[in-house]
């Protein structure tokens, strides 16, 4: 098996069975899961923040709303087809719980936010997420079988 | 945001040392009070990192650590985080606490609060240097103590700056107490605003 780490603002989409994609260590960034069986293709997006500011930059993996579009684009020139795909997603924690400070900065729930409005606009299904909470994820995605896991510190990986 | 990069020129960059080993000398004298033995901070190194590259140089997004964070406000503002590896941690608590039995390899409510207060420190006593130095106001706010995966506690950072290709000043530090040592590194995230007015130094 290969771990590929996918890292801040990056989409990996793979068809090597042997490769498991990885977004290591997210706190309030969501690692983002495509797979189609049929096809045997799989994508992870980590995107960062919410909303890309503006419309004049070039559509960006660092934000949720750009990020989940290039990612089904880059699913679809891989051979995925749109309406199979199996989403799920995981991250998107407030790791500040001091209610001085978390209010101000919370990315987490925005990202989630996003996610959830993005995947509306497309009329696409989520089939499954972890999110919110205040603790960091590693999200893992197995291309030989489409298996999604996450993993908190001081446990195992857990199906998603 | 995207203007920040450019912001980190050398004369900036010549400043923020002087400004910072002032600040660290600062928190070595305050906590050589409160400690009541000489404790030395080492003149620390300070360089611009890319926020990406801090996850390796702390043993990777996945290794636990121990991330003390804290907003400075007022005339300048920015963000301060000071992080250390999991197993480093407790020896800032030993250093701080005196070295105890320890029943279990957590960090309690004891532990986390005594560096919530090393956070609460070397943020106070360095926002008073800076602020002696450039006769500004700035003050702490209380420091949140975080313990998870580097990569969790790094999103802090990237998502209040709001960029991933930003750097970072990233200060290098060892805390001398006695004949025991330990390394911490702070990293100090000036605002946007606040490092406009550090490249107009009086």
């Amino acid at each position: 098996m290969n771990s590929r780490s996918v890292g801040l603002g990056e989409i990996i989409v793979s068809r090597d069975p042997e490769d498991i994609l990885v977004a290591y260590g997210l706190g309030s960034c969501l690692g983002i899961g495509m797979y189609d069986s049929t096809r045997r293709v799989a994508g992870l997006l980590h995107a960062v923040l919410p909303e890309s500011p503006n419309n004049s930059e070039p559509p960006s993996a660092k934000y949720v709303n750009t990020g989940i579009r290039l990612l089904i684009e880059q699913m679809k020139l891989a051979g995925a087809d749109m309406h199979r795909l199996v989403i799920r997603f995981a991250g998107g924690a407030n790791m500040l719980t001091t209610a001085a400070l978390s209010k101000t900065f919370d990315i987490g729930t925005r990202n989630i936010a996003s996610a959830h409005l993005t995947f509306e606009q497309l009329n696409l299904k989520i089939a499954a997420k972890d999110v919110g909470g205040n603790t960091g994820r590693t999200v893992r995605l197995y291309i030989v079988d489409g298996k999604m896991t996450v993993r908190v510190i001081g446990s195992q990986e857990k199906e998603l | 945001m995207a203007n920040q990069d450019k912001s980190f020129n050398e004369k900036l960059l010549s400043y923020l040392q002087l400004v910072v080993s002032e600040g660290a000398q600062g928190a070595a004298r305050g906590f050589s009070g409160i400690l009541g033995q000489n404790l030395t901070v080492a003149s620390p190194s300070v360089r611009t990192v890319n926020i990406l590259d801090i996850p390796n140089l702390l043993g990777g997004p996945e290794k636990e650590a121990v991330g003390i964070y804290l907003r400075a406000e007022g005339d300048l503002s920015g963000q301060i985080m000071l992080i250390i590896p999991y197993e480093k941690a407790f020896e800032l608590v030993d250093l701080l606490l005196g070295p105890m039995e320890r029943t279990s390899h957590d960090l309690g409510r004891l532990e986390r609060s005594a560096l919530a207060e090393v956070g609460n420190m070397t943020g106070t006593f360095f926002l008073n240097a800076v602020a002696s130095m450039t006769g500004l106001s700035i003050r702490p706010t209380p420091p949140a103590v975080i313990v998870d995966m580097v990569g969790a506690i790094m999103d802090i950072i990237v998502a209040t700056t709001g960029g991933i290709s930003e750097h970072v000043i990233l200060l290098g530090t060892t805390f001398t107490y006695g004949d025991r040592e330990v390394e911490a590194e702070f990293w100090v995230i000036p605002d946007t605003s606040s490092l406009e007015t550090f490249t107009k130094p009086n």
